[in-house]
């Protein structure tokens, strides 16, 4: 599976290096949802933590969803999702390189998600921040797996990308919850173990997400 | 008698509440080459879908080497060399990356070495570091049936193989095809023109509206070979 997963990865950041969409995409779009958000809060939401926490996870989410529902439609283009399911690689082996694709891909966006986050609302390069860092990744992960798994299916319809949106967003909601609540508490300086409850159904969530996909996608994909 | 490589046991698909195969059976044997030929929308290329286990059927059953298709272990996956109507080609790869990768995938343990001899086999040795999507129709067909038979698979189902090729193309692929034959292989080949293997144990099919019916003795005789026509 390990050989599997290198190869299908290695394949993956090598079409993202040469034209790829997926992490432009996560940037461009993460940028808008933070402009609009600056200007809606106005200055005073400058140094904020719930409105900057706020405005992170809608941006998260808004360009996550689009982000990975190309993601996976890369695979239909000339039916190559189908080479990969002829191939003896196992169908959990496919999704687990998918969803660590796009959450590799999330990941970097989210380093410059952060940057922007300190510019627009006016926050301090501390500690606080890198607090951040293991929240961000959690909700990634949850992202990637859910989006990932439910693009699979919904790719190959013609409305597709707003029915993804459709069908995630409501499952999501509870790492949406968790994870405006814990990086609202970092970032106005609490320590990560006074938001254990949030990671902890972040992490749960995660596993939910990661399980179903790795059972499922064998039946969902073509 | 021969062990059946592939089987469809009355094999029925449905789309809906329409068929598209009825009742199918047909048997791929080692060194025997199965021509199905028909019209546009006969069923070739579910046929050939259902074959390989991408899709399930309505009735009825597929089995590959003794189990069910759709059960197939990754050792016997690898047996399998699969062409469909799109060349499940990474556009964005060049077709040596692409040979390469697909070669991985079945466990070949000197990838580069074989893709670099596939691109040669198939006179793709001058474009082998261009983009995939830069290619021609022809030679990108060229490049799908090179990456269904870089794994040296023993069952080969080819959905038109010769669609987009030329003439020496066509050659060339009936060149490969005899060769497998020779080794063993099964072979399953689609087409909506009829072609022929020399020395090559054919039978051949034709099928009309989802039933699968032997072309006949009398149709195997009229048999052109389609490259020395042309």
């Amino acid at each position: 599976m390990l050989a599997g997963l290198r190869f299908l990865l290695h394949k993956d950041l090598t079409l993202e290096r040469r034209g790829g969409r997926v992490v432009l995409e996560l940037c461009v779009l993460s940028l808008l949802v933070l402009v609009v958000l600056a200007i809606a809060y106005g200055p005073e939401a400058g140094g904020r933590p719930a409105s900057a926490a706020g405005a992170l996870w809608v941006a998260l989410i808004l360009s996550g969803l689009p982000a990975a529902s190309l993601a996976v439609a890369a695979e239909h283009e000339n039916d190559c999702i189908k080479g990969l399911r002829l191939s003896p690689l196992e169908p959990s082996t496919i999704y687990v390189a998918k969803v660590a694709g796009v959450g590799l891909s999330m990941a970097v966006s989210e380093a410059a998600l952060l940057l922007l986050l300190v510019l627009f609302f006016n926050l301090q390069f501390d500690t606080n921040l890198l607090r951040l860092i293991p929240i961000l990744l959690l909700g990634a992960l949850g992202l990637a797996a859910l989006s990932t798994l439910l693009g699979t299916t919904t790719s190959r319809l013609r409305a597709g990308e707003m029915l993804l949106a459709l069908l995630a967003a409501p499952l999501y909601v509870p790492e949406l919850i968790a994870g405006i609540k814990a990086s609202t508490a970092v970032l106005g300086g609490s320590g990560l173990t006074a938001v254990l409850l949030p990671l902890k159904i972040l992490a749960a969530c995660d596993l939910l997400f990661v399980t179903c996909g790795y059972l499922l996608f064998e039946y969902l994909a073509p | 008698m021969n062990i059946a490589l592939a089987e469809a046991l009355n094999l029925s698909v449905m789309f809906g509440l329409r068929s598209v195969l009825a009742e199918v059976n047909l048997r791929l044997e080692r060194g025997h080459l199965a021509l199905i030929t028909g019209a546009n929308g006969a069923g070739k290329s579910t046929l050939v879908h259902a074959l390989c286990g991408l899709i399930g059927p309505s009735a009825g059953q597929v089995r590959m080497f003794g189990q069910d298709v759709r059960r197939l272990q990754a050792q016997d996956r690898r047996r399998v060399g699969v062409m469909l109507h799109r060349s499940m080609l990474y556009r964005n790869l060049t077709p040596r990356e692409n040979l390469e990768f697909y070669a991985k995938l079945n466990g070949c343990e000197r990838a580069s070495e074989d893709a670099a001899r596939w691109l040669e086999r198939m006179g793709l040795s001058a474009v082998g570091d261009q983009r995939a999507r830069e290619l021609s129709r022809g030679m990108e067909q060229r490049l799908a049936i090179a990456r269904a038979l870089i794994g040296e698979p023993e069952l080969i189902l080819f959905d038109e193989p010769f669609a987009s090729l030329d003439p020496q193309g066509t050659a060339l692929v009936v060149d490969l095809l005899q060769e497998r034959l020779a080794r063993g292989a099964a072979v399953l080949v689609t087409s909506h023109e009829t072609v022929a293997l020399k020395d090559a144990e054919m039978e051949s099919y034709r099928l009309n509206s989802g039933r699968l019916l032997p072309a006949g003795a009398e149709a195997n005789r009229r048999i052109v070979w389609r490259w020395m026509l042309s």
